[in-house]
């Protein structure tokens, strides 16, 4: 591996194309891979923050409106074609279990579920036609989190952290926030490389935990003390430094010593951007963080949502304000029981409050105290989850899947504030023009588009295909971007 | 080439010929015009988006019926009038609105349309137009193998070579004006060759022996003793199993574990230490099953087709009829193409699932007929005989348990045609019976809320619409594996049972029982039966006063209540339930299921079933002839001497592996090896079958037929052996490229061709494709060994060389692509993690068998939590080599992952190298390698208690040679400071370990 690899390749270093002018100057650029060469075009954002409702968050009880649900509750629900359902066979139409009310001068109307979000509408842009290719839980969350329904198929914070690097060199380029709870299904392939340098991979973080990010200290042991630490540390430069020496022309040996260095520069770093002690209480109080403390339980409360959520969403704008590139915060766990996600067969009422009142605090004060540190103009938040719930109820008081329609909303990074782009019909069933859903493909082009990277420019060889994170789909969304 | 279907004359090629004509169209029927040159240029630029299955803006330009409907913006041509045509209007213009992607029409095209246009738009019936399919075989990895001779070189030259591959190598450095570095010294050389060929470091005393040998064959002695080492197979079974994604888990969201993954991996150890012949190796691994069904080998070997993952939900959980089980099952059969064929002929043929392949000349309906190889079979467990001997006698005794059998039943027939209605009565009754027995479906009962004490009381009601007077109430625990409780889930250890005429059992109530100051035992599938003697109540209350134990919490579960009435109905059902609180998670929780009259029976729980068949037998009995009765024991006794036979054979081995027969599981059901049809899909969409197709191998190398002939199409078996000799036919030239590339990558670390999956026009060229087929031809002919091909490779000059650069080499070919010095090698996940285990003296040797779980298991029953944090390293059982550890799919173990282990998701025919911080991070404070550190301390202070000598011994055991002065100092002062420990976690976490010269 030559200089260039390394950097290109090295996690904690600058790497694609960020790295581009560095080695311009260093005339290490012979030939510049074709895919991450320099942006494409100016940028308005430099991060993303993704939140992914994990269990498929039903958007006929958050934030699509239909008052033909509310109308028609009770009533045999008929579509006009036969509906197959994933577990159950089609109930009656179901309203969502508590009350609508319209939100800010676009007037948009929410759920009484997430209204902490409603002072934020302003700023968020609302897609209400997103389809799923897979109607099951393990592909169909792959699909929104890689853009594939197999795995093996890098994150989207894996691509941009391929495609335009490392901002700081204390932290990694792409850090996941997963449920205290557990792992999403597909677990840790979700944020995985895939075909990637791995040094693109997602690092797990996690707030609520005694060890938020392993190994960044010793594990348990009678011989390691901070002195030993530091001197093993300066005599293993000494040694790989005379190592190095006899063997001129490896790049990669000096690459490994750098390495230390950055691991040290972690340790410094990474323990300061968890201690919240230092936030002041209005913003602790803005996250629903009364206590910086929370004992995580197996199933689904109010006050642990707010809990999980708020802590995870203010360590997220911590990492961002320390060069972070991109954060994936994960709200639900597995499909396991008691419920720990959003996948509400039984009863929408009992889990999607308290998920979506934990959600929408988190979510809201992230938005306003991006803003008002003047972050929230070249911070992109994607709201998403791998599909939506049916507008009838599953002969229960709950409800099915439904790949045919979701939503998602995104927000600043020079997102349309107040939009509503792309309705879906008058139940939340399909999306109102069948023919024009918007997809996944279409979501990661567009945020993509406002890093600067042309989706279908930013390229991987991998087994005979130049593969992008968008496939072979995938159109900006010109009508949500200022 | 392109072409386009015609109804009457199938697949005509015709010449894309746009420059024959310009803008006359007077010396052409409007037909020939059409076919020739309209039809081109649809297919060139317009079919992509504009075919039937895709039909983007609405439009299809596949048919004439597609060309008349139009798009979504209406009519796209006005035949006749060009001008007034859309079709037309898109294409031309400075910045013309189609082709939305691609160059534009070129003038030229655009008159051809127009003509057409203006002649009437003419399409004849029945012509259908396909995207283009590549034709060209022109490719180098396509053309036939034959050996090239060894290059002549100078005299000087011609004593560097020590094998043929010297000799083509140093014919390409002469061209640079470049040659080979000079030898590297014994101890270097020992240490390169150990990890190359077994992963391990040699220690102090076989390096001591190999640099003071004066034998001549010093070295070729030590390629041999160590190719002979089963520490060989342990390495090189791992560069296998990345390529084909082995893994001891099914990946996909619930990433359930696949506990007989693993004489897979066992087979690739013994087959690759047992030198097995590459053909044979190739061909058990594709149809071993049918080659060799009875021995250890033929079956386990199959486990290659099924290494990838598996889709527990879309096989198992979801029903034949919604469309995502046809998605699931044509990836499950992409994968095993993509599997088969990326490792053993390099080929991408997956690129062509959706369209013909782009670069390669290779077409959707090669790609399907692939797929119809294995359309015959499923990834499950098998059983099989591994001796034949044992397969024969139980085969035999089996043929004699079904004729026996049959003769019996004959007999019980004829006896029981003499039982008339009595006997049918009875019969009818015990059927009723064992159904109820059935009656354990999904519905499982009540289920309370979880607590984290068992001191919570919870209560469940019958809350009947009047009074009601009953005589007896019976309770039937739940039953559910969770946590392998079983029988008697959730029955409250105390309780008290109590009537009311209230729903609040405030005011009156009368107790019915009283546990609620001792532990009541638990009943398991035993009835509790409480006596009411004809009381009178609306409210029947259960009341758990101390909850059952879970896993680390508690509630409070029920099968069902019966109450039963005077007449001895059950009444229960009239009733409404009511709970504390509940857990619906239907179907198996809810109130309702209470009273459903659906619980787990035993036959402890249904004495009726007891007492009938009792009286079933003493009819029969009385029924039965003397005659009979002595056949009836003659058979009986020769029955359960047969059962006794096979009892006594070995027992069947278990193994995931490509398999047609197994037991049903929810959904998923063998093809009982009746092959599936395999449609052409367009566009890949299970939703736009195309047409069935035959099974069959790309037609792309000439003088090899891809279309089987076989027999019996519809044998599966057959299928799989004939795509497995066209792959290992002498003829085929990619599999013998294929192989020797992947061989010298692992011993060279760059590979000849640098794709080594991809042998296409989207992978890289070889840089030396004379040496490449030297190898291929060499190893094909003289006797598939890959152990002869390992020493033609170490014994060369090439790989003696050292790795030190110099200024010109690094001039000229900086990349190293030719050789002019060895590569170092910067160890993999397995060679540190082995290594670090065998100098802390912890290694532990023993092969094969399940494999080693370095994580603590949770929740294995929905979706199993594979926690590594929670792993104790120092525990003995998890000290085997890498290699036997359990591979997750979805959940890497994070330090191995961290050093760049490849990922099972995917597969892996070269590793992605990183160097990083949290790399740095592993090295240093993970706990296995903290408490390594610790042992090897331990192991050297037991040998000397002089820290110099201590330090020097750490130092040559994991670096292969005795520490410098300057060295020494740096460490001594580390040592007395902090103590050996502290040394050992140094020098692991030096490059001088981590990279091999």
């Amino acid at each position: 591996m030559d200089r260039r690899e390394f950097l290109m390749s090295a996690g904690g270093g600058l790497g694609g194309i960020a790295l581009a002018s560095l080695l311009q100057d260093d005339c290490l650029l012979a030939s510049a891979p074709a895919s991450t060469h320099t942006l494409h075009h100016p940028p308005r954002a430099k991060r993303v923050i993704q939140l992914y409702m994990s269990g498929a968050a039903s958007q006929c009880d958050t934030f699509d409106y239909k008052p033909e649900l509310i109308k028609e509750n009770g009533n045999a629900w008929d579509p006009g074609e036969q509906v197959q359902l994933f577990q159950s066979s089609p109930g009656k139409t179901m309203q969502a279990p508590w009350k609508w009310q319209q939100y800010g001068e676009s007037g948009k109307w929410l759920n009484e579920c997430v209204a902490p979000l409603g002072e934020c509408v302003d700023e968020m842009a609302f897609i209400h036609n997103m389809v799923s290719k897979s109607n099951v839980h393990g592909p169909a969350t792959f699909m929104q989190a890689t853009g594939f329904i197999l795995p093996g198929f890098p994150g989207m914070g894996a691509w941009i952290s391929y495609g335009l690097g490392s901002l700081t060199d204390n932290l990694p380029t792409f850090v996941v926030l997963p449920d205290p709870r557990g792992f999403a299904p597909n677990g840790a392939a979700n944020w995985s490389a895939g075909f990637l340098p791995a040094s693109n991979q997602g690092t797990m973080i996690r707030p609520n935990s005694q060890t938020p990010i392993s190994n960044l200290f010793p594990a348990s042991n009678n011989f390691i003390t901070k002195q030993s630490d530091r001197d093993v540390l300066a005599a293993l430069k000494q040694l790989n430094q005379r190592h190095e020496q006899e063997r001129a022309g490896d790049s990669r040996l000096n690459a490994r010593i750098q390495s230390y260095e950055l691991a040290a520069k972690m340790q410094l770093q990474a323990p300061q951007v968890l201690d919240l002690s230092n936030e002041t209480k209005s913003t602790l109080n803005m996250y629903g963080l009364d206590s910086t403390s929370y004992e995580v339980q197996e199933g689904i409360s109010e006050a642990a949502e707010i809990a999980y959520f708020g802590r995870n969403c203010l360590v997220a704008r911590r990492m961002l304000e320390q060069g972070v590139r991109f954060v994936q915060i994960w709200s639900g766990a597995d499909n396991g029981f008691p419920r720990r996600n959003w996948d509400s067969h039984e009863d929408i009422k009992r889990d999607h409050w308290p998920l979506g009142r934990g959600m929408s605090t988190g979510a809201a004060a992230l938005i306003k105290d991006l803003k008002q540190r003047g972050m929230l103009d070249d911070t992109i938040i994607l709201w998403t989850t791998e599909f939506g719930r049916m507008p009838c109820s599953q002969g229960s008081k709950g409800r099915d899947h439904n790949p045919f329609v979701f939503t998602n909303w995104l927000a600043g990074g020079g997102i349309k504030g107040g939009t509503t782009y792309g309705e879906s019909d008058q139940w939340s069933f399909k999306p109102a023009d069948p023919a024009n859903p918007t997809m996944c493909y279409d979501v990661h082009a567009t945020i993509l588009h406002q890093l600067g990277i042309d989706h279908e420019k930013l390229t991987f060889r991998h087994n005979g295909i130049d593969r992008r994170l968008t496939d072979v789909h995938g159109h900006v969304i010109k009508d949500i971007i200022s | 080439m392109f072409f386009f279907t015609r109804r009457k004359f199938n697949f005509t090629p015709l010449l894309f010929s746009i420059c024959l004509l310009t803008c006359s169209s007077a010396a052409f029927g409007a037909d020939s015009l059409f076919e020739k040159q309209v039809v081109p240029i649809l297919q060139q630029h317009c079919i992509e988006c504009h075919n039937a299955s895709t039909k983007d803006g609405g439009l299809s330009l596949e048919s004439s019926q597609g060309l008349i409907a139009g798009g979504e913006n209406g009519r796209v041509l006005v035949a006749g009038a060009p001008e007034e045509s859309l079709l037309l209007d898109y294409v031309i213009g400075p910045e013309p609105e189609m082709p939305k992607k691609g160059k534009p029409l070129s003038k030229a095209e655009i008159e051809i349309l127009r003509q057409w246009i203006k002649a009437g738009a003419v399409w004849p019936d029945g012509v259908h137009i396909q995207e283009a399919q590549l034709s060209q075989t022109d490719w180098w990895s396509f053309q036939l193998l034959k050996q090239p001779a060894v290059p002549q070189l100078s005299e000087a030259d011609t004593k560097q070579v020590r094998t043929p591959i010297d000799a083509f190598l140093l014919a390409e450095l002469r061209k640079k004006g470049l040659s080979f570095s000079p030898a590297v010294d014994r101890r270097t050389l020992i240490r390169r060759l150990y990890f190359d060929l077994i992963g391990l470091p040699p220690s102090p005393a076989e390096i001591t022996k190999f640099v003071n040998d004066s034998d001549p064959r010093a070295y070729e002695k030590l390629v041999d003793q160590l190719l002979a080492s089963p520490r060989y197979g342990e390495r090189w079974a791992r560069h296998w199993l990345d390529v084909v994604h082995y893994a001891d888990t099914h990946g996909y969201d619930k990433d359930k574990l696949r506990e007989n993954a693993w004489p897979y991996r066992d087979y690739v150890i013994r087959a690759l230490n047992a030198d097995k012949p590459y053909t044979q190796f190739i061909e058990e691994q594709i149809a071993g099953d049918i080659l060799q069904p009875h021995s250890p080998d033929g079956v386990p070997a199959t486990g290659f087709i099924v290494a990838g993952p598996f889709d527990w939900v879309g096989q198992i959980e979801i029903n034949e009829k919604l469309i995502e089980k046809k998605i699931t099952r044509n990836l499950d059969r992409d994968d095993m193409v993509a599997t088969v064929m990326n490792s053993t002929v390099s080929l991408t043929v997956q690129c062509a699932r959706c369209h013909n392949h782009k670069f390669d000349p290779i077409a959707q309906e090669d790609y399907y007929g692939l797929q119809a190889v294995f359309a015959g079979i499923d990834r499950a467990d098998r059983d099989f005989d591994p001796n034949p001997q044992s397969a024969e006698k139980r085969k035999e005794l089996l043929a004699a348990q079904t004729k026996h059998q049959q003769q019996k039943q004959a007999l019980e027939a004829k006896i029981h045609t003499r039982g008339g209605k009595q006997l049918a009565q009875l019969d009818e009754q015990i059927a009723k019976a064992v159904n109820a027995q059935k009656g354990q479906g999904v519905e499982y009962g009540y289920h309370s809320q979880i607590e984290k004490t068992d001191k919570t009381s919870k209560w469940v009601q019958l809350k009947f619409k009047q009074p009601v007077t009953a005589e007896r109430v019976t309770l039937i625990a739940a039953y559910d594996d969770y946590n392998n409780i079983k029988a008697g889930f959730g029955f409250p250890k105390r309780f008290k049972l109590e009537i009311s005429d209230t729903g609040d059992f405030a005011a009156t109530k009368t107790i019915i029982a009283d546990h609620s100051q001792q532990d009541f035992p638990n009943p398991q599938n035993k009835l509790v039966n409480f006596e009411l003697e004809g009381q009178n109540f609306q409210y029947l209350r259960m009341t758990a006063t101390q909850l059952a134990p879970r896993s680390n919490d508690f509630m409070f579960a029920l099968g069902e209540i019966k109450v039963l009435n005077s007449q001895g109905q059950n009444i229960a059902g009239q009733a409404v339930v009511e709970s504390l609180d509940s857990i619906e998670a239907l179907p198996r929780w809810s109130r309702k299921n209470l009273t459903d009259g659906k619980f787990y029976h035993s036959a402890d729980s249904n004495e009726d079933l007891v007492s009938l068949k009792a009286e079933r037998d003493q009819l029969l009995t009385s029924l039965t002839t003397a005659d009979e009765k002595t056949a009836l024991k003659t058979i009986t006794a020769e029955l359960s001497r047969i059962k006794q036979e096979l009892d006594q054979l070995p027992q069947l081995h278990k193994v995931f592996a490509a398999a047609t027969h197994f037991k049903q599981q929810g959904n998923f059901k063998s093809t009982a090896g009746e092959p599936r049809a395999v449609f052409l899909l367009s566009r890949g969409s299970e939703k736009a079958p195309v047409k069935e197709v035959e099974p069959s191998a790309p037609k792309l190398i000439s003088g090899l037929n891809g279309t089987f002939q076989l027999k019996d199409p519809q044998n599966e078996g057959a299928r799989r052996l004939a795509l497995a000799q066209w792959i290992t036919s002498r003829e085929n030239p990619l599999t013998w490229r294929s192989i020797v590339n992947r061989v010298w990558q692992y011993h060279f670390g760059k590979a000849i061709v640098d794709t080594p999956n991809d042998f296409g026009k989207m992978g890289a060229l070889p840089t030396h494709p004379a040496l490449l087929d030297y190898l291929a031809a060499r190893f094909r002919d003289e006797g598939q060994s890959l152990k002869a091909l390992h020493r033609l490779l170490v014994l060369s000059t090439a790989y003696q060389q050292t790795s030190i650069t110099h200024p010109e080499g690094n001039q000229i070919d900086g990349d190293n692509r030719l050789l002019w010095r060895m590569n170092r090698r910067k160890l993999e996940a397995e060679a540190i993690r082995d290594s670090v285990l065998q100098v802390s003296g912890k290694l532990d040797l023993k092969m094969y068998g399940p494999g080693d779980r370095l994580f603590v298991l949770e929740k294995p029953q929905h979706s199993p939590h594979y926690l590594y944090q929670k792993y104790d390293p120092v525990s003995e059982e998890s000290h085997r080599r890498s290699i036997y550890r359990f591979i997750v799919r979805s959940v890497p173990d994070p330090f191995m992952e961290t050093l760049d282990c490849a990922d099972p998701s995917q597969m892996t025919p070269k590793r992605l190298e990183t160097l990083t911080a949290l790399q740095a991070l592993s090295l240093l404070n993970d706990h296995f390698m903290v408490s390594m550190s610790a042992f090897y301390a331990r192991k050297i202070k037991e040998e000397s208690t002089d820290l110099s000598t201590q330090i020097q011994l750490a130092f040559e055991t994991t670096l292969g040679r005795p520490p410098e002065q300057a060295e020494l100092a740096i460490l001594q002062s580390i040592g007395t400071q902090h103590g050996i420990e502290n040394v050992c976690r140094l020098i692991f976490n030096s490059n001088e370990f981590i990279f091999i010269d």
